[in-house]
């Protein structure tokens, strides 16, 4: 199951043994879809948190004048 | 005693929804003719956009037919829920005390009689067009006659989820479209089957088994979908 | 039993469990997920047939096997949306459909790399795995764009949880069908993934780690996105108003 690293320099792990666009673009792709699929929703909640403070002061800013 | 009322007014709704949406049919024959002439229209541009070659041409004949009859039955399908939901007699339908099922299924009956059973019955002249051998007629009319109701019965679905949305063109045949797939396969292996002499009473069977899967299926889901819509 | 249920359809239990759960979650994804790739990248041993094109599989398995579950996942949600009307259900159904549209996608780019290699050739019909994925990928499309169609909220929920569950039974009828279709085609030259031997443990270890940061991945996408359209939802709910001043 553990075998061992069949590489013997960095350059031959870059080549993927001549099928480094394949692979590479692969694990491109992926790289891609990880951080589309957990950025994302972060940056998301980022812009509703602002959207949702400014509401909320923009509330309090009103009961005020309300009241009188 | 109570069961055989149920079903007795069941059906009598069937029947009045079915005259009802014939009758309706009748009265506008343009939208009769229209998806017809599409039909036709879309086929024979085939022969001009590949080749008019008798071998080329009989070899993708069934695949052109299928697809076309696909497309021509989406395109029928926007008359099914759409001008009953823009009078409102739709919700009367849904408030109707009959089973929803039964006029549903009228409903779709009627789509097929009016664009389905005219595209079977225009298909040989279109394959003759085609040059469609002669030995694949038969399977061929067979498959339509048991695979254009199951398109109905699926367009259906899309058609009752969409009826609410002011353009959904697109969005129905997005929906539909691939719902279509094991029909297609199912057609055009038959008739393929038919054109290498092979027997073809299997693929049929998977056809009507198809249909049978729709007729039971397809009008539960449309009337929960038309429920959605209507609310 | 009822009582968890009935929990599961509060917005604000949700909110906070997995605020408590996200934090470990991530952390065990981001574990597998390095442990996946080093492995993958470094130990996969080199096949006598594919040679290193074995590390694509590793991430095209993993991918693709996940990418199953989602219409499952999706009929389970419409049902509850449409049986019990709640409303959890529906948010989670949302998020799920544009993230299973995703993984379809990487898996027919990653299939297709793959076969760029293997077959020769960027796209191979014979193939039923990759074809009814395609038709996976359409449908999931569609129902992403019959819920942006449609305005009314509760309507989209229950339309889209019909789409769903008839999509889900679909999807097998289109994957059983298409196998049927290739096997009466007889596929000339291409071989079929299982060949080769990209088999035995050395790869399917990876493999199994990969597709458990997959599911995991499915996990925290699915929690972060939830949390946000409940943030939108309930947006005039105290608690939230209360959650947004607090952290101001």
């Amino acid at each position: 199951m553990f075998e061992r690293i069949p590489f013997s320099s960095f350059g031959e792990f870059l080549n993927m043994g001549g099928y480094a666009f394949n692979v590479w673009t692969v694990y491109l792709l992926f790289v891609i879809f990880l951080l589309v699929n957990l950025l994302g929703p972060r940056r998301r909640r980022k812009q509703l948190m602002k959207e949702l403070e400014r509401r909320a002061v923009l509330a309090e800013r009103q009961q005020p004048d309300s009241s009188d | 005693m109570q069961e055989t009322q149920l079903l007795a007014n069941g059906f009598s709704a069937f029947a009045a929804t079915l005259k009802r949406d014939l009758l309706v049919a009748f009265k506008r024959r343009n939208d009769l003719l229209n998806p017809l002439m599409f039909f036709f229209i879309v086929v024979s541009l085939f022969p001009i956009g590949i080749t008019p070659e008798r071998e080329a041409l009989a070899e993708i004949a069934v695949g052109v037919l299928w697809v076309c009859a696909l497309l021509a039955s989406l395109l029928s399908l926007d008359n099914l829920y759409r001008s009953d939901f823009e009078d409102g007699s739709l919700e009367l339908l849904i408030l109707s005390p009959h089973s929803l099922y039964f006029m549903v299924l009228a409903k779709i009956l009627s789509h097929w009689l009016v664009s389905g059973v005219p595209l079977v019955l225009l298909s040989p002249i279109l394959g003759y067009m085609l040059a469609l051998p002669e030995e694949a007629y038969p399977t061929m009319i067979i498959t339509l006659i048991l695979g254009t109701p199951v398109l109905s019965l699926l367009g259906s679905i899309g058609v009752a989820l969409t009826v609410s949305l002011g353009s959904r063109g697109l969005i129905l045949a997005m929906i539909i479209l691939p719902m279509s797939v094991p029909v297609l396969i199912a057609g055009t292996l038959a008739v393929g089957q038919a054109v290498t002499g092979n027997p073809v009473g299997g693929h049929l069977a998977i056809m009507g088994a198809m249909l049978a899967m729709a007729v039971s299926m397809a009008p539960l889901a449309s009337a929960a979908a038309l429920r959605i819509s209507i609310n | 039993m009822w009582q968890w249920f009935h929990r599961w359809g509060s917005p604000k239990w949700f909110y906070d469990l997995s605020g408590r759960w996200l934090p470990w979650l991530t952390g065990a994804l981001i574990l597998f997920l390095v442990v996946g790739v080093v492995w993958a990248l470094l130990f996969v041993p080199q096949d006598y047939q594919q040679s290193y094109t074995t590390r694509i599989l590793v991430v095209h398995v993993a991918v693709a096997s996940t990418s199953l579950a989602f219409f499952p996942i999706m009929a389970v949600a419409g049902t509850i949306t449409l049986v019990w009307k709640m409303k959890m259900a529906d948010m989670v159904a949302k998020t799920v459909a544009p993230l299973g549209a995703w993984f379809s996608a990487l898996t027919l780019a990653s299939g297709s790399i793959w076969g760029s290699v293997m077959w020769g050739t960027w796209w191979e019909w014979s193939d039923s795995r990759l074809t009814s994925m395609l038709f996976q990928f359409f449908l999931l499309i569609s129902v992403i764009s019959l819920r942006s169609a449609l305005n009314d909220s509760e309507t989209a929920a229950k339309a889209c949880a019909v789409l769903s569950i008839v999509g889900c039974v679909n999807v097998v009828i289109i994957k059983y069908s298409v196998e049927w279709w290739n096997t009466l085609h007889q596929p000339a030259s291409a071989l079929s993934m299982n060949s080769g031997s990209a088999n035995g443990p050395a790869f399917w270890v990876p493999t199994l780690v990969m597709v458990i940061a997959m599911y995991l991945l499915m996990a925290v996408h699915v929690m972060m996105a939830t949390r946000n359209e409940i943030l939108r939802r309930e947006s005039r709910s105290q608690w939230v108003q209360d959650l947004v001043l607090a952290a101001k």
